[in-house]
């Protein structure tokens, strides 16, 4: 990577700062694991980096980044074993037993979802945990919004029976 | 748990804090990327080094065996050898034949008494001799 102009440099740190959490995030949550996440954003970003900066809106930006992160985990995912490492994330401040079970019930949710295919759980994280709308999940799993209704439809059902197992 | 508690713990996960030292590693390994100096790696070049040797010696060694391709070398140019003609056998020049001596004529014997009649071109003039 050759000289960049510095206006360019600037951007770019910018850009990282105001989305690396969204790219992480969104990484942890469909591979399960820091580490793989942190390969994940980086490459997200160096990618963003070699693309440039021009795009038609801020929200385009998000758009592109959430496409890369999902297609780079779900190239992750089918190359290797997701890593069924439990979430550690960071607990808000709250009374220690609402804490403890909204833990709880996060990790075997977290748990489950681990074990749906990439797709639908890519579409689960970014409809369900992301909050992004239909359409914007559609276009960053590539495909369109009837399969993404479908493919969010399923895993619920999915997972709905991978926790009832657990519970019995 | 039904549909309902799923999508609320999901909810609950979107604000979540992300770990910051998790953040600190990306940002860093991005910017390390990002200002790398340009040069190549030692690795990439010694790789280059093995590919590039591994192509000679393909070269080299696995050269397609091109079938003895028979050379017909032209016939060398004979030279005509002229062989020298044989050798008439030169007749020695005749030698000049040598005149034979001719007999010469005995002069006419002159015989006593006898007349001799020379004539001249004038045939007016005989001239008598008289022995």
């Amino acid at each position: 990577m050759g000289e960049i102009p510095r206006e360019t440099t600037g951007s770019f740190d910018r850009v990282v700062r105001e989305r690396e959490i969204q790219v992480l995030r969104t990484a942890f949550r469909i591979l399960g694991n820091w580490a793989d996440a942190e390969d994940v954003a980086q490459e997200v970003f160096l990618r963003l980096h070699r693309h440039g900066l021009e795009f038609a809106s801020d929200g385009a930006v998000g758009g592109w980044l959430y496409r890369v992160t999902v297609n780079l985990c779900v190239d992750r995912t089918r190359s290797a074993r997701v890593s069924q490492e439990l979430p550690e994330l960071v607990s808000r401040d709250r009374s220690a037993e609402t804490a403890v079970l909204m833990e709880e019930k996060k990790q075997r949710l977290m748990t489950a979802l681990a074990l749906l295919p990439a797709k639908e759980r890519a579409a689960v994280v970014l409809r369900e945990i992301e909050g992004l709308s239909t359409a914007e999940v559609a276009a960053a799993l590539g495909s369109s919004e009837v399969t993404v209704r479908s493919q969010i439809s399923k895993a619920l059902v999915r997972l709905r029976g991978i926790l009832n197992r657990e519970e019995v | 748990m039904n549909e309902q508690e799923m999508r609320e713990v999901f909810r609950g996960m979107r604000e979540e804090p992300v770990p910051a030292d998790s953040l600190a590693r990306v940002r860093t390994r991005v910017e390390e990327r990002i200002h790398r100096p340009r040069w190549v790696s030692p690795w990439k070049v010694a790789a280059a080094l093995v590919m590039a040797g591994c192509i000679a010696a393909g070269f080299l060694f696995l050269r397609p065996v091109r079938m003895p391709v028979r050379t017909v070398e032209p016939a060398p140019h004979e030279i005509a050898q002229v062989q020298p003609p044989p050798e008439i056998p030169v007749r020695a020049a005749p030698e000049p034949r040598r005149a034979r001596p001719r007999p010469v004529e005995a002069a006419p014997s002159i015989v006593p008494g006898m007349l001799i009649r020379i004539e001249t071109p004038d045939p007016d003039v005989v001239i008598l001799l008289v022995n």
